[in-house]
Order: C-alpha cells, then sequence, then structure tokens
C-alpha cells in the first residue's frame, strides 16, 4: 500500500510538469489550430538558458523562470512572425502549418546542438538531490516544488482565462474563430499574443525541467510524443484536459515503471496515445470537430 | 445600379465557357524519351569502375536512388491521399530488419527477399493503417510519430535482433570496385518500379479514388468511395515500397540499428523531399530526392557536423514552405512552365 | 434615397481561387429588409463576407454613410455599425448564454454599458434568461440561432447582414427567426439578408436582389420580383438557370 502512495505522489508530481509543458502546446493549437511540434525544442531552449544561468551566475533555477519566460516569449513572437503569420490569416488547420511547426522544431534543435552540443545537461540546486519524508514515503524536493509551481502558473493561467477581457478574447477564438473575429476581436494580435503566452509557458517549463530531467537538444523527440499524449487525451485546445491527461498518464506510468523498468513507462504515454486515438479521437474534453481538420 | 434583365443570356454564355474551359484541359504529348535516356545512363554508369574508382559516384547515385524510391511511396499516402505520415521509417526498419535477419539465419540475399519483404511490411502497413487512419490531420500526425517512437523502443529492447547495438550482417565476397555493384542496380530498380507504380496509381480509378480522399473524404465516401479500405490500400502500397528500399539498404550497409533506420530524420526527409519537388505528382519526389541529397552533401562538405545538418534541413523546409509550398513541379507548373521532360503525371 | 451601404462591381474570392464575385453590386437603403436569392454558387454569401471584410475585395468598392470600407479588418467594420451573422450561428458553443451575449459587446470596452444591455436583451428575449447559464452548444437550432441574432443588438448596429438563418430550422422555428429580424427592422436596423429559400426571404423581405455569378442580375421591390414572371421561371420555380 505504501509503495502505491508513493508511486501516485511521485507520478502526480511529474505530472505537474508534463501538465505545464503540454498547457502552453494545447493553447496555441486551440487558437492557432497549430499543432506546435517545436513546442518541446522550445522548452529544451529554456532548459538552456536557466542551465546558463545557474551554471554562469549562480542563479536559481527558479528564479531563471522569469527570464526564460521573457526570452522565450520573446522567440516565440519572432518564430510567429517569421514562420506562422502568412498561415494565421488562413484561420484554418493546416497540415502544411504542422510541418512548419516541424521544421521549426528541426531549426531550434539545430541551432541548440550546435552552439551547446548534445552532451546531457542538468542543474542541480540543492533541493534537487533533497526528499522529504513522511514516514515511508519520501518525496523528492525537486520534483515536489516543479509540480506546485507548475500547478501554480497553470491555475493562474486559467484564471486569466476564465476572467479577464483578454482571457475572454482567447477562449472566444479557441472555440470559434470566425464568430470572435466578427464580433470585434483582432485575431492577428490574440493569435500573437496567445503564441507568445504558450511560448512563455515553454519557458517557465524549460526553467523546472533543468532540474527535474537530464536533457540535451535532441530528446524533444521524446517529448514531442509524450506531450501530444496528454494533450490528445485530455483533448486539443483544452488546458484542463491537458492538466487531467497530464496527471492519469505520469501516474499510470509511474506504476508501470516500478513494475516493468524505466524504459516501458514512457511506452505508457506512446500506447495510450493510440488508444485514445483509436477509442475517442477528441479525447476527454475535447470536441470532435477539433481534430477533424 | 439595377441592371437589365436581359444580362442574364450573357452570364449563362461565361458560365458555359468557364465550363468549356475545365473541359478542355489539353493532353500535352509526354516526352517518354527522358525517363528512358536518364535510365540507360544509370545502367551503364558501373562499367566506369572498369577505368577507376567511382564508388563515391555509385554510392551517392544509391543513395538518391533509395530516397526516391522511399519519397515516391511516400507520396502514395502522403501526396495522394493527404495523409502526412512522419513515421514511415517503420517500414524503413521492417524491411531492413527482416531482410537481415533472413539473411543473417538463411542466408538469404535482400535482393531475393526484398519482394516478399515488402508483402510482409505491406501486411504491417495494412495492419496499422487500419487503426492510425480512423483519424485526421492532427491526430493521423501525432499518431504516426507515436507509432515510431513504439516500434523504436521495441526495437532498443529486442536482443533477438541485437537491441540498441544492432547487428551486423554478412559481407559480399565481392570485390571493392563490385561490392556495390548488385545493390546498385537493385536499388534503382526498386525506384524505377517505385515511380512507375506510382504513376500507374495516380492514373487508376484507385487513385483517382484517392485524390478524392485527400480533396474532401466526407464528400469522396458519399460518392460511393470506400474510403477506408482505399486509404488503407495507400497506406500497405507505400510501406510495401519503403520496405523493399530497406531491405537493401541494410544489407548494402552491413548492418542494421535502430539509430539508422528509425530516426525521425529520414522520416523527415521523405516528406521533405516530396514537398520539395511537389507534393502529389510523380516527379516531384524524386527532384525532391535529387535535391536534398545535393543539399545534403553541401551541408556536410561545408559544415560537416550533424547538429547544423538538421539546422540546414529545417531551414530549408520552412523556407520551401513559405515560398514554395506546391514545390519545383507545383509552382512551375502553375506558371506554365513546366519543362515537358519533368511533366510526368 | 440616398443608400445606407453602397457596394459597387465587386471582385472577390477565396485565397488565390477565381473570383466568385466579379462585378456584384447592391444599394442597401436605409431602415428596409433586403433579400439576397439566387441559386448554389452565385455568390450570395461571399458577398456579405466581402462586405464584412472576413474576404479581400479586390476590385470595386464598398462604401458605408459615404466612407470607403475596403481593406478594412472586421473589427474596424464591425466599428462602423456592420454586424454579420454568418451561416453557422457563430455562437462560442463552451461558453454559456450569458458569456455568449457579453461577448456580444466585445468592442464596447465599458462593462456597465454590456451588462445593461445585456440585461435589456435577457428581457426582451425571455428563452435566452431562462437559459442564461446553459452553455450555448446545448441548445436548439431555433435557439441558437435566437441567440446569435440577439447578440447583434448589444452593439446597436445600423447594418445587420444574416446567412441563411433558416438554414437547418424547422418551418414554424424559420417563422419566429422572421419575425425577429422583423422587429430588428422596426426599430430601424437595416437588415442584409441571404436566403436559399427565396420565396419564403423574398415575402419578409422589402427589396430584393438577385445574384448570380457573381453579379447582381436584377434588383427591386421585393413584390415585384416575387411576380416577375422571368424571375419566378428562373429562380423562384425550383428550375435553376444554370
Amino acid at each position: 500500500m505504501a509503495d502505491i502512495i508513493q508511486l501516485t505522489i511521485l507520478g502526480l508530481a511529474l505530472g505537474g510538469v508534463f501538465a505545464l509543458m503540454g498547457s502552453g502546446l494545447s493553447l496555441v493549437f486551440g487558437v492557432m489550430r497549430v499543432v506546435n511540434l517545436a513546442h518541446p525544442a522550445l522548452i529544451i531552449a529554456g532548459a538552456y538558458a536557466t542551465y546558463w544561468g545557474w551554471r554562469l551566475l549562480g542563479v536559481d533555477p527558479v528564479l531563471m523562470m522569469p527570464f526564460s519566460a521573457a526570452l522565450l516569449a520573446v522567440v516565440g513572437i519572432v518564430i510567429y512572425k517569421v514562420f506562422f503569420e502568412k498561415d494565421a490569416a488562413s484561420a484554418k488547420y493546416s497540415d502544411l502549418t504542422v510541418l512548419m511547426a516541424f521544421a521549426v522544431a528541426m531549426i531550434v534543435e539545430g541551432a541548440l546542438g550546435g552552439m551547446f552540443t548534445n552532451t546531457q545537461r542538468v542543474t542541480s540546486p540543492s533541493y534537487a538531490t533533497e526528499a522529504i519524508f513522511i514516514g515511508e514515503i519520501f518525496i523528492p524536493k525537486g520534483q515536489l516544488i516543479a509540480g506546485i509551481i507548475s500547478m501554480t502558473i497553470i491555475g493562474s493561467l486559467g484564471l486569466f482565462l476564465k476572467f479577464s477581457r483578454t482571457g475572454y478574447a482567447i477562449r472566444a477564438t479557441t472555440q470559434n474563430r470566425e464568430a470572435a473575429e466578427l464580433l470585434g476581436v483582432n485575431l492577428r494580435f490574440i493569435a500573437l499574443l496567445s503564441f507568445a503566452i504558450g511560448i512563455a509557458l515553454a519557458g517557465c517549463a524549460g526553467s523546472l525541467v533543468s532540474f527535474v530531467f537530464n536533457f540535451f537538444p535532441a530528446k524533444h523527440w521524446e517529448w514531442i510524443a509524450i506531450m501530444m499524449s496528454l494533450v490528445v487525451l485530455g483533448g486539443m485546445g483544452s488546458i484542463l484536459g491537458t492538466v487531467v491527461g497530464a496527471l492519469l498518464l505520469s501516474v499510470l506510468a509511474s506504476y508501470v515503471g516500478a513494475a516493468a523498468g524505466a524504459t516501458w513507462s514512457t511506452m505508457v504515454f506512446f500506447v495510450a496515445l493510440f488508444l485514445v486515438l483509436l477509442v475517442r479521437p477528441q479525447g476527454l474534453f475535447g470536441d470532435k470537430s477539433e481534430l477533424a481538420s | 445600379m439595377s441592371m437589365t434583365f436581359e444580362d442574364s443570356g450573357a452570364v449563362l454564355e461565361a458560365r458555359k465557357q468557364y465550363n468549356a474551359k475545365l473541359a478542355q484541359q489539353a493532353d500535352k504529348r509526354r516526352a517518354w524519351w527522358f525517363p528512358i535516356a536518364v535510365m540507360a545512363l544509370l545502367m551503364v554508369l558501373p562499367a566506369l569502375q572498369l577505368v577507376g574508382n567511382y564508388n563515391y559516384l555509385l554510392h551517392m547515385v544509391l543513395f538518391t536512388a533509395s530516397y526516391v524510391a522511399m519519397a515516391s511511396s511516400w507520396n502514395i499516402l502522403g501526396g495522394f491521399t493527404g495523409y502526412i505520415s512522419l513515421g514511415h521509417t517503420v517500414f524503413f526498419a521492417i524491411g531492413g530488419y527482416l531482410a537481415g535477419v533472413l539473411l543473417a539465419r538463411y542466408g538469404i540475399s535482400s535482393l531475393i527477399s526484398a519482394p516478399l519483404v515488402g508483402l510482409v511490411a505491406a501486411g504491417f502497413g495494412y495492419l496499422i493503417g487500419l487503426i492510425t487512419l480512423r483519424v485526421r490531420g492532427p491526430s493521423f500526425i501525432i499518431s504516426s510519430l507515436a507509432l515510431l517512437m513504439i516500434v523504436r523502443i521495441l526495437f532498443d529492447n529486442w536482443h533477438f535482433i541485437g537491441g540498441a547495438n544492432g547487428m551486423a550482417l554478412p559481407v559480399t565476397d565481392l570485390g571493392v570496385l563490385w561490392a556495390k555493384v548488385p545493390y546498385y542496380y537493385a536499388m534503382i530498380a526498386i525506384a524505377a518500379l517505385t515511380v512507375i507504380c506510382a504513376y500507374k496509381i495516380k492514373h487508376s480509378k484507385f487513385g483517382l479514388g484517392l485524390r478524392a480522399i485527400s480533396k474532401d473524404e466526407v464528400k469522396a465516401e458519399s460518392a460511393g468511395i470506400n474510403t477506408r479500405l482505399y486509404k488503407v490500400l495507400a497506406f500497405a502500397f507505400s510501406a510495401f515500397f519503403i520496405a523493399m528500399a530497406g531491405a537493401v539498404w541494410g544489407e548494402y550497409l552491413t548492418y542494421l540499428r535502430p539509430n539508422i533506420f528509425l530516426i525521425i530524420l529520414v522520416a523527415a526527409n521523405m516528406m521533405l523531399m516530396c514537398i520539395l519537388g511537389g507534393k502529389g505528382t510523380i516527379a516531384g519526389p524524386v527532384i525532391g530526392a535529387i535535391l536534398l541529397v545535393a543539399f545534403n552533401e553541401f551541408f556536410v562538405a561545408m559544415m560537416g557536423a550533424s547538429e547544423l545538418n538538421i539546422l540546414g534541413t529545417g531551414a530549408i523546409m520552412a523556407a520551401v514552405l513559405l515560398f514554395f509550398p506546391l514545390g519545383v513541379v507545383g509552382t512551375l507548373a502553375k506558371a506554365g512552365k513546366l519543362p515537358r521532360i519533368l511533366n510526368w503525371d | 434615397m440616398t443608400a445606407l451601404l453602397e457596394v459597387t462591381n465587386l471582385t472577390a474570392g477565396y485565397g488565390d481561387g477565381p473570383a466568385i464575385l466579379s462585378g456584384a453590386g447592391v444599394d442597401v437603403q436605409p431602415g428596409k429588409v433586403h433579400c439576397i436569392i439566387g441559386p448554389n454558387g452565385a455568390g450570395k454569401s461571399t458577398l456579405l463576407k466581402a462586405i464584412c471584410g472576413m474576404l479581400k475585395i479586390r476590385e470595386g468598392e464598398v462604401r458605408f454613410k459615404g466612407e470607403k470600407l475596403n481593406g478594412l479588418r472586421p473589427d474596424q467594420i464591425l466599428r462602423k455599425g456592420i454586424c454579420f451573422v454568418p451561416q453557422e450561428r457563430a455562437l462560442f458553443p463552451k461558453m454559456t448564454v450569458l458569456e455568449n451575449l457579453r461577448m456580444g459587446g466585445f468592442m464596447l470596452t465599458d462593462d456597465t454599458v454590456v451588462n445593461s444591455r445585456v440585461d435589456e436583451i435577457l428581457d426582451r428575449f425571455p428563452i435566452l434568461r431562462e437559459r442564461a447559464t446553459q452553455l450555448a452548444g446545448t441548445m436548439s437550432g431555433g435557439q441558437q440561432q435566437t441567440l446569435a441574432m440577439a447578440r447583434t443588438l448589444i452593439i446597436k448596429p445600423d447594418v445587420v447582414m444574416l446567412d441563411e438563418p433558416s438554414l437547418g430550422l424547422a418551418p414554424k422555428i424559420v417563422q419566429e427567426m422572421f419575425d425577429i429580424m422583423r422587429v430588428m427592422a422596426d426599430e430601424g436596423i437595416t437588415i442584409l439578408l441571404v436566403e436559399q429559400n427565396a420565396l419564403m426571404g423574398l415575402k419578409h423581405a422589402d427589396w430584393g436582389v438577385v445574384l448570380d455569378l457573381g453579379r447582381t442580375l436584377f434588383e427591386g421591390p421585393a413584390q415585384e420580383i416575387l411576380t416577375d414572371p422571368r424571375i419566378q421561371e428562373l429562380y423562384l420555380g425550383g428550375k435553376k438557370a444554370a
């Protein structure tokens, strides 16, 4: 029993981080109908920004977060302007846009690899290696902190979307672009803003990821499938769904990992992705129309 | 600004003319001599070995041919049917490994086993297609990526085929000068077969159905096309040719490793070649393959490192998507400037 | 009478595609209900989309109160007072009725104005007040259309363009929609209606416009068009012109 609780807690903490990693992806898909395959590569960019701040200046990874978010937001705006602005106007999902995101992912990976090589990196602030014990159950402090910060950020995002004027516009655009435009929402601005927010979230996630996982430029391919699985399970474009998907799958992966070994725990995400697409392509919270292109 | 009603006669006339223009798509005479001449040239190319060592040249042609086969094959699903797969290297790996096992265990060369291996892969493709082709658009792309990840983990952990370390294959006893030649011919034959089959498919009722699916699947279905069967068959066809290329490629390399056969870069390249040359056209993937290999050589020569190679590939892809989304053939054809020798459609 | 909205010689199409409209024109008189009819693919919806800025105008011009609207974005045109309700009802399915109405006043920056106008609308349409907290996507087709039309009132527009408000609704409900439209017109809102069911549309309109192949063939008082034997044969009798 203690084992189960232990594994559940580990899964939830990791799930919180995955949720943050996926929420930016979900937001961007919701507003722009772009499956941003470059999202995980940008998370890694955020992790590098954090890594160098920690390594060269000794800044704590969590304190690097606002900087990483701001930097990535700027990168996001540039990427949007260069690669996606043309498509953003067309307002429809298109295969070409996914391919464009794929190309951007390769560009980011190549640039990071060219600058920082493919050596595995990790930041190791003191809390990353400490743990809290409650009876027999131990909780790694780093993962706990990362999980809590992630959920806080996602919670703030949720409040922003629910209650602010801009949040209304973003939600409206997600649900019906044409209608939002006809009611006076400036779609180009909302698309740019959402993209910048989404990529800033990647920057935040990158800071947390820097002490939770080892990372190197090519690692994002593994993450893209993991993130897709939770975003698809939750229903593309639904941030609440992404969170639920992330927590569910991470806990499951944690059980499988304990039972069958770490290699097979990642399998959980990929197999889940397959099964969800098979049984309920629109995900737990999504509309059928959103994925039927 | 009310118009007189008599104008409607003129409007009707205009509509008639518009319809006539659509019907009158002139069937240009084909330049059959061009592909035949290219093939003939490629057939006699190995004779160069009689006068010197042109192994590098042969390797480049063989490599390009393998890419032509893969791109043309991918095009059947991605170009004609409109289902973008980022996981087609799975079939490349199935082909390579199956032929490799047959060679290592039973001594059967891939030159003989390739068609059989292709059929097995097509069977896999059929089954996988039954599952993944239930979804469209982004879901399909994502599922193809997941497929690649799943198969990669399986291959990395499957000890019978050497796991992540891979397996070595017996080396041919032909001398250095002639070792490449059988694979050279085999790969060119596979590439040519793929292009010809792609042409046949495009001009068949089946191909028409596929193109209808890519335009509007719901309408295609209501027009009486068995879209499910058509899509899955397209998937199987594309798996078949890619696996054949994989079979020969593995034996040619003399070793099999998951990180050669199951990397996303190769899958990306298949797609990139089609888009570069012109998705859905016959000549497009061929031109795309030649351009991509040329680019690759250029990057490797200029910068060496593989990471910058990825950057370069991504940058080219983005540039093509931004400025020539129709690819070389598509862009030229739209401008009415496609040379007759490249009009293979 | 000077036209409120003047569309002259309009050419427009989707993306790089062929022109759907080629030389369409319409004069919209203030306070009247205008019904555009024509066969499938004639360019009726395209005309509305071009006016409201969703499509790029290639040639010709759209003038509103004498001011040129060419090249403005939909949100800018909305600010001028032209509101468009597209075919698919254009609601936010996962927002409540109330939130949908609030979104209707998105371009108004003063929250108190929005709230008071939303309240007015809820008073006028009891069915909407009854369902204020229901998700819009879960309502019936008629209720959704009511919401979509009612929502335009929040910004008190000069012109409301309706694209097939009757689409997919039962005949009895269709009548209700036309009643709402008539009420809006009586309040002085100018209506530009596109209707596939030409007979029905013209019966509820003051002015009729016949569009085919992207051009305006004919326009005149709705009654005259209804009784014109040539138009009856081509566009009202079920036989298509092409």
